[in-house]
Formats: C-alpha cells, sequence, structure tokens
C-alpha cells in the first residue's frame, strides 16, 4: 500500500458546544489518506458524531484545525467544501422523503455546482447500480424504501458528485447481518478501487474488523 | 439555477398550500386593485375634469365672512341677508341688523376698473366679459310679462324646438355658433350663466330684482353667449353692435314682444324705477327666445317681474353707460323701511374666463399679489361646483385608501404566518439541503422565489377579478356615497331652515350656490365624460332636477349638484404596476421572514434534532 499525502488532518482539534463549557473532544490529531478504509469507534458520548461533524464541515472545532488537502477548512468555505469534496452519509439518512431517489441524488449534483459529462440520470441511475439497487427504483419516492435501500441510495447521493472523502456515521446501525456486508463491501470498493478516503463512524465490532485502520476515541473524563 | 429549478418543483408538489396561498394574494390584490382603481378613477376625474374647460371666475366679496363678523356683535339671526345689501331689494325679510351689513358693505363693490386692474395683472386670464344689470319701471305702453312661471317655461320650452333653425343674421350666427362652441369645447361654459349668477350672489353683484324690467348691458357677445338667462336664440332681426353707434339698441324676448306687441324696428319707452320722469327709449333690433328651459322659471312668489327671464331687455353696456345706468353711476332710492339709499344704477357682474384650472389657479394668486384684499375671493362657481359633484367620490376614495391599508396590513399578516409556518415545516429541508452543502443565501433564495410565484399567479388572478369588478363595485360603492351625501344634504337642509330643495340640492354647500340651472350643472359634470381618458369620471345626470332658478331671490335659489355617481374605474398599465410593486413588496416582507428562519437555522441543529 503506498503512503500518498494525507487527504485530511486533524490538527490537535478539540471542540465544545459553548464556549468555555464542557470539551467533548480535546485534543485529538489524525490522518487520513486516501485509498483506506478508517474506523471511528468508541464508547458512546465519546464525541464520535461531533469528530464526524468537524470533518465534514459542519462545524468548526474550537481549538485546533481540520486540514483538507492542505488547506485550513476554517478558512474556506464550508458549504463548498461539503457541496464537491465530502460525502455525508448521515445515521438517519437526510434525504428529503418528498423527493424521487433520482431527484435526492440529482440534487446533490445540482448543488455542487459540478458539471457532468453525461446526463445526471444517467449517473444516477449508474450510482444506484454501483450500491447494488435496482435501476427503477430511481423513480420511487424515498418513503416507499426500507431503510437498507434508503440507506444505499444516501450513499449513492454521497457518491454523486464524486467527493474524494466519503464520511458514514452508523452506515450499519440498524441493518441486518447480509446488508451489514453488502454494504461495507461498497465501502472498500469506494476506497481500494477508487482511491477515496473512507471514514466510517460505528461502534460495530465487524465494521471496524473490516476498515484498514480504527481509531479508538477514548471516553472523556468529565471534568470538574 | 437548480434553485429556480427546485422552486419550481416545490411549488408544483405543495399544490395544496400554494394554492392556499395563491387565493389568499388574489383577494389582496383584487381589494387592492378595485382600491387603486378607485383612488385613479378619483384623481383622474379631479385632474382632468376641467382640463380642457373653459373655466369662469368671479372676485366676490366675502360677505359670509364680514356677516359673520357682524353676527357675533348682533346676536340677531342674520341667514337672511346674503343678497340683501342692496338696499332696493324688496324680496329678502328686514332684519334688525340689516343696516349694519349693508353699512359694512356698501363700500366694498368693486368698480369696473377694479376688475379689469386684475384682469390685468394676471397673463392667466383668456378673456373677461361682463355684464350690467339695471331696472326699469314700466308705462302704460310697454307693460311686462306677468304670469306664473309655468306659462314662461313652458312657452320658451316648446318654442324652443322650432327656435333658432331660421337665423339669419351674421350676429345671430356668431351667436350660436358660441353657443354650440360651448357645448362642445367644455360645457363649462354652459355652466356660465349658473356660474356668473353664483358669483353675482356672492357679492359680485346682486340682482336688481326691483322694477319692471331687468335691462341687461352685455360688453361682448361672449357675455351674451353666457347671459344669466342661458342661451337664447334670435327668432327675429340681430343682436345689437356693442359701439356707441348702437346705444339704444335692445333686443327683448318672444315673450315680452308678444305681449306688447312689438316687433323688430320698433321703439319703445321705459320709466327709471326711482323717478317716474325720467324715461328711457330703446330701439328693437331683435327678438330672442331663451332656449335654456329651466333658467326660465320664475323664482317664485317673491320674485319681481323683473326677475321673470322673459322681462330681460338685453343690450350694450354702451348703451347702459349713455343712459347713465351703469355701475359706476348712482341713483337714490327708498328702501322698505323708508330710508333713502344711494346704490349704484347698475349690478355689475364681471367674469373672468381662463382656459384651464391651472390658469384659474394662477389668476386666484396673481390677483392676491395684485393686491386684492382678504375681503374678497375668487370663486369659481365651474371649479366648487364640480368639486362638490366629487364630493362622494373623494369619500369614496378616501374609504378605498383604508380599505388598501386594511387589505395590504391583514394581508401582510397573513402571508408572514402562513410563510412562517411554511419555512418551520420545512425546518428538516433546510437542513438536508444545507447539510449536504447548498448555501443558505440560495436555500433563502429558493424559498423566496417559491412565493414569488404563487405570489404572482395570485396576484395575476387577484388583478383579472379585481379588474372585472372594480367598475361595476366601485360604482356600487359610489352610489351608496351620493345617497349618503345626499341625505347629509337634505338634513342639512332641514337643520338650516332653509327651503327644502329636495334631495338634489346641496344646502351646506351653497355658499358657492347659486341659482344654476340644473342644466348647466348637469352639462357641466357631463362634460367629464367626453373630456375625460379612459379611465376618468364620467358623471350621469342621476339627481337632474329642476331647481328654480333664474333671478329669483334668495330662499329661491336652489342648487342641484349632480354627483358624479359614475366612475370608470378601469384597470390599467399604472394600477397593474402598482399591484406588482405591492405584490413584491408583500412577497418581500413575507420572504424576509423565510430569509431570518433559514438564515437562524444551523444543519447541524436541525439533523442532530432529527436523530
Amino acid at each position: 500500500m503506498t503512503e500518498p499525502t494525507p487527504i485530511l488532518e486533524l490538527d490537535n482539534v478539540s471542540y465544545s458546544y459553548t464556549k468555555g463549557g464542557k470539551k467533548v473532544l480535546k485534543n485529538i490529531s489524525h490522518t487520513f489518506r486516501t485509498g483506506e478504509v478508517y474506523s471511528i469507534t468508541g464508547p458512546s458520548g465519546a464525541g464520535k458524531t461531533t469528530m464526524l461533524s468537524l470533518i465534514s464541515g459542519l462545524t468548526s472545532p474550537t481549538e485546533g484545525k481540520v486540514v483538507y488537502n492542505g488547506k485550513d477548512l476554517a478558512k474556506q468555505d464550508r458549504y463548498d467544501y461539503r457541496s464537491h469534496d465530502i460525502g455525508v452519509i448521515f445515521q438517519s439518512f437526510n434525504l428529503l422523503p418528498q423527493l424521487t431517489v433520482a431527484e435526492n441524488i440529482i440534487l446533490s449534483m445540482d448543488a455542487s455546482g459540478k458539471t457532468f459529462d453525461k446526463p445526471k440520470k444517467d449517473i444516477a441511475v449508474k450510482l444506484l447500480e454501483q450500491v447494488h439497487l435496482p435501476a427503477e427504483y430511481a423513480n420511487e419516492r424515498i418513503l416507499h424504501l426500507s431503510g437498507g435501500e434508503q440507506q444505499r441510495v444516501a450513499i449513492a447521493r454521497a457518491l454523486s458528485y464524486d467527493p474524494k472523502v466519503v464520511v458514514a456515521d452508523e452506515p450499519t446501525g440498524n441493518l441486518d447481518m447480509a446488508t451489514q456486508d453488502d454494504i461495507m463491501s461498497i465501502f472498500r470498493a469506494l476506497a481500494h478501487d477508487e482511491d477515496r478516503c473512507v471514514i466510517i463512524v460505528t461502534h460495530s465490532p465487524e465494521v471496524a474488523a473490516a476498515s484498514d485502520e480504527v481509531f479508538e476515541l477514548a471516553p472523556l473524563r468529565r471534568r470538574a | 439555477m437548480f434553485v429556480l429549478k427546485n422552486a419550481w418543483r416545490n411549488v408544483i408538489r405543495n399544490k395544496g398550500r400554494n394554492i392556499l396561498v395563491a387565493i389568499i394574494v388574489a383577494i389582496i390584490a383584487a381589494a387592492a386593485t378595485i382600491g387603486l382603481a378607485i383612488r385613479q378613477a378619483a384623481v383622474t376625474a379631479r385632474e382632468t375634469g376641467l382640463d380642457n374647460t373653459t373655466i369662469t371666475a368671479q372676485i366676490s366679496f366675502d360677505r359670509s365672512k364680514a356677516i359673520s363678523e357682524l353676527r357675533e356683535s348682533s346676536s340677531s339671526d342674520s341667514s337672511s341677508s346674503s343678497d340683501s345689501s342692496d338696499s332696493s331689494s324688496s324680496s329678502s325679510d328686514s332684519k334688525p341688523d340689516f343696516d349694519a351689513m349693508r353699512e359694512a358693505m356698501s363700500d366694498k363693490q368693486l368698480s369696473l376698473a377694479d376688475y379689469e386692474k386684475y384682469a390685468k395683472a394676471s397673463s392667466a386670464v383668456k378673456s373677461t366679459y361682463y355684464t350690467e344689470t339695471a331696472s326699469l319701471a314700466e308705462t302704460d305702453a310697454v307693460q311686462p310679462v306677468e304670469d306664473s312661471t309655468s306659462s314662461g317655461s313652458s312657452s320658451s320650452s316648446s318654442s324652443s324646438s322650432s327656435s333658432s333653425s331660421d337665423s339669419s343674421s351674421s350676429t345671430s350666427d356668431s351667436d350660436s355658433t358660441k353657443s354650440d362652441g360651448n357645448a362642445q369645447s367644455g360645457d363649462g361654459q354652459q355652466g356660465q350663466p349658473g356660474g356668473g349668477q353664483g358669483g353675482g350672489d356672492m357679492g359680485g353683484g346682486m340682482t336688481m330684482a326691483s322694477g319692471d324690467f331687468s335691462l341687461v348691458g352685455f360688453s361682448s357677445d361672449e357675455a351674451v353667449a353666457n347671459a344669466e338667462n342661458g342661451t337664447f336664440t334670435m327668432s327675429d332681426g340681430e343682436v345689437f353692435g356693442y359701439d356707441s353707434d348702437s346705444d339704444g339698441d335692445v333686443i327683448i324676448s318672444k315673450e315680452l314682444a308678444d305681449f306688447n306687441n312689438l316687433k323688430v324696428g320698433d321703439t319703445f319707452t321705459l320709466e327709471n324705477v326711482n323717478d317716474e320722469d325720467t324715461t328711457y327709449t330703446f330701439t328693437i333690433v331683435g327678438i330672442y327666445e331663451n332656449s335654456t328651459e329651466s333658467s326660465n322659471q320664475m323664482g317664485g312668489p317673491m320674485g319681481s317681474t323683473a326677475s321673470d327671464p322673459a322681462n330681460a331687455i338685453y343690450t350694450s353696456v354702451s348703451t347702459l353707460k349713455s343712459l347713465g345706468l351703469d355701475a359706476d353711476s348712482t341713483t337714490s332710492s327708498t328702501d322698505s323701511s323708508g330710508n333713502t339709499v344711494e346704490t349704484a344704477a347698475a349690478q355689475l357682474n364681471y367674469t373672468y374666463v381662463f382656459s384651464s384650472k391651472d390658469d384659474y389657479e394662477q389668476f386666484v394668486s396673481d390677483a392676491e399679489k395684485a393686491g386684492l384684499s382678504d375681503d374678497y375671493t375668487v370663486s369659481s362657481a365651474d371649479v366648487e361646483q364640480y368639486e362638490s359633484s366629487l364630493v362622494p367620490l373623494d369619500n369614496l376614495a378616501q374609504f378605498a385608501l383604508t380599505l388598501l391599508w386594511i387589505v395590504l396590513g391583514v394581508g401582510a399578516v397573513v402571508l408572514v404566518v402562513l410563510t412562517l409556518f411554511n419555512v418551520r415545516e420545512r425546518k428538516y429541508e433546510v437542513g438536508v439541503l444545507t447539510a449536504i452543502g447548498v448555501k443558505k443565501v440560495k436555500v433563502a433564495a429558493q424559498f423566496t422565489f417559491e412565493l414569488l410565484v404563487v405570489t404572482m399567479i395570485g396576484l395575476a388572478l387577484g388583478a383579472a377579478g379585481g379588474a372585472v369588478a372594480s367598475v361595476p363595485v366601485s360604482n356600487q360603492l359610489l352610489a351608496a356615497q351620493v345617497a349618503q351625501q345626499e341625505s347629509q344634504a337634505s338634513s342639512q337642509n332641514a337643520q338650516f331652515g332653509r327651503d327644502m330643495q329636495g334631495p338634489g340640492a346641496q344646502g351646506g354647500s351653497s355658499s358657492s350656490s347659486s341659482s344654476s340651472s340644473s342644466d348647466s350643472s348637469s352639462d357641466a359634470s357631463g362634460s367629464d365624460s367626453s373630456n375625460s381618458s379612459d379611465s376618468s369620471s364620467s358623471s350621469s345626470s342621476a339627481n337632474a332636477q329642476n331647481q328654480p332658478g333664474g333671478n329669483g331671490p334668495r330662499g329661491m335659489m336652489g342648487q342641484a349638484v349632480n354627483y358624479v355617481s359614475n366612475v370608470n374605474a378601469t384597470v390599467n398599465l399604472k394600477i397593474v404596476g402598482q399591484l406588482l410593486l405591492i405584490g413584491l413588496g408583500l412577497t418581500l416582507v413575507a420572504a424576509l421572514v423565510a430569509v431570518v428562519f433559514v438564515m437562524r437555522y444551523e444543519p447541524l441543529q436541525i439533523l442532530a434534532d432529527r436523530s
């Protein structure tokens, strides 16, 4: 395995919800490279989701910095970062229920502002194929899909604008084992075959075992 | 622009709510359209109603002011003295403070030179003319037509149909063209007989109602065309000339001619009212027939025969001057209480003619600059009558404005609340959109655009509905206003203890009132319809009544105000533009709320709440 330059780097990052308040994350440093699947594990309340929020640019660290491609995230437009560079698969999928599968995917493509060489609908169908969903799902309403299917659509959406980093929050949380394996194989393929950086937040040991590198967040000691 | 595409999709998707919003906006828009249309109609009516109309005005001594001052000093009721400062009139009731009032006002009459001074002071004056009216007494040979109102009016009305067609002389031709011109170019001139009278009533020239005949001297053809008794046509002979060569030439009414068996070319003699030994001899050069029916009616029991139009002898001012009967000469008379009073031999009635209302207003200020004191007012019966005819329309416009504000206020609140719920409901959507990297500005823009699409659809529907409804609705509203105004006016009449003139008369505003004939007033307002552009007002003579008119003494004078009872509240581009602005304004207000909310939302917060 090559040692490419890190695509994403956490540099001594701390985070607290309120200024001067309890720190959810404290002095975290880690490097993420493309072509690998990372697992972030830890007990509840260890700050897994917060860390994912920092990585995905939904929020900024109170101390330290998140560096993407050599640039401090705090110094660039986090909306552009979210829409171009990173694909986020939320724990609750966050698909728009009133839209169809294809519309959800195309919405993300539109939001990225990127230009595509093929019709967006074709790309969406191809992505569905990639996440093991039949093409006829494209015109189905999100609400008509099962949890696992929604999960796959969320992945497809995250991949639609071809981000270098894909972040997933508990992607296998409430799925059966077979689906879980299938989803993990998709993630591994994304990292290994398409040279992306896949970061998965999970408390599932199976998922951790299936990833290339595990980053374990220790539970924070409560401060007086 | 995926934002627009997205917005459009959302509009389609949320049909139910958007239809609701569109309906609300449509209702607001319809109400606003009607309100705007009414206001516009009122404004246009005011602006253009007198635009192309010739306006005449008089300068008059502000007697009401003087009287009210006097009334304060003397407790007695003086409401009736308005026309009696001219002593010899026996028509009004004598009041205890009569002399005081008369004294106070006796020096206030402007002379011909004064009037001309003000005419020269302003460049706005198009032309001027004046008449002088003197009284003459009967002789054995010539008796006034003394009959009831009905015969006078019926005879003239019956004859008017057949009259004038065969008037052959050049002078009478010019006269008839003149009156034709009046009818066409602006019936305000038609209204002038009343107007002139109005000014006179205010104090310019009190009608001399004593004597048996009124000898009216005219300064020009224009004065003749606007004769107090209304337009007339020559049935025989021709109108007198105005230079001294024609002194002594008169034209008399057909009734008078028939009554006394006079014909063109005859001469007759009349006596001075105050002095039987002084006689005047006139040559009849023409016989005329009044064509304005309503003016022919006599004042009533109080009127002397001189006030009967049939007994009006028309001549030039030059004739009056040569006879020593002009306004600058004086004559002494004995009034009803036995006092001998020196009064002007004739009543001067000076009229300024303006080609537009602007010129009239210009003149008002010019005259003030030229030294016209506060005791005098420049008044135009045309303008005042027109404005009083606009009272219901103004009320309606005021009402429309209130309605507009209420509708806009309520509309804005409703729209804001709906938007608020909408945004809160779609909080999750905002969260997702921002989470996948759509900028908040774009999300806000999307919401705004959605609202805009819906409001514009509603606006279009509402404007269309409002345009269809505005004319009937505004006319309906106006009819209610007119009815209200009329009942107010009549109750005012009752309150003032004046003669009830019927619902058409407006006692309240009769400071400007005069013996205007109903014809003249309906003409005056009728001119709007011909002159006005698409959205101005036109009036119908719904309230036309034959008011007792002519030279009758006060109390017999009534004014038939033909309220503008029909507006053409057409919706035009200007209103559509205003409506568009209103719609945009409302949308922006509501959108602002959406924007504020969207900006406040943090994607992480929303998504965290959700999971």
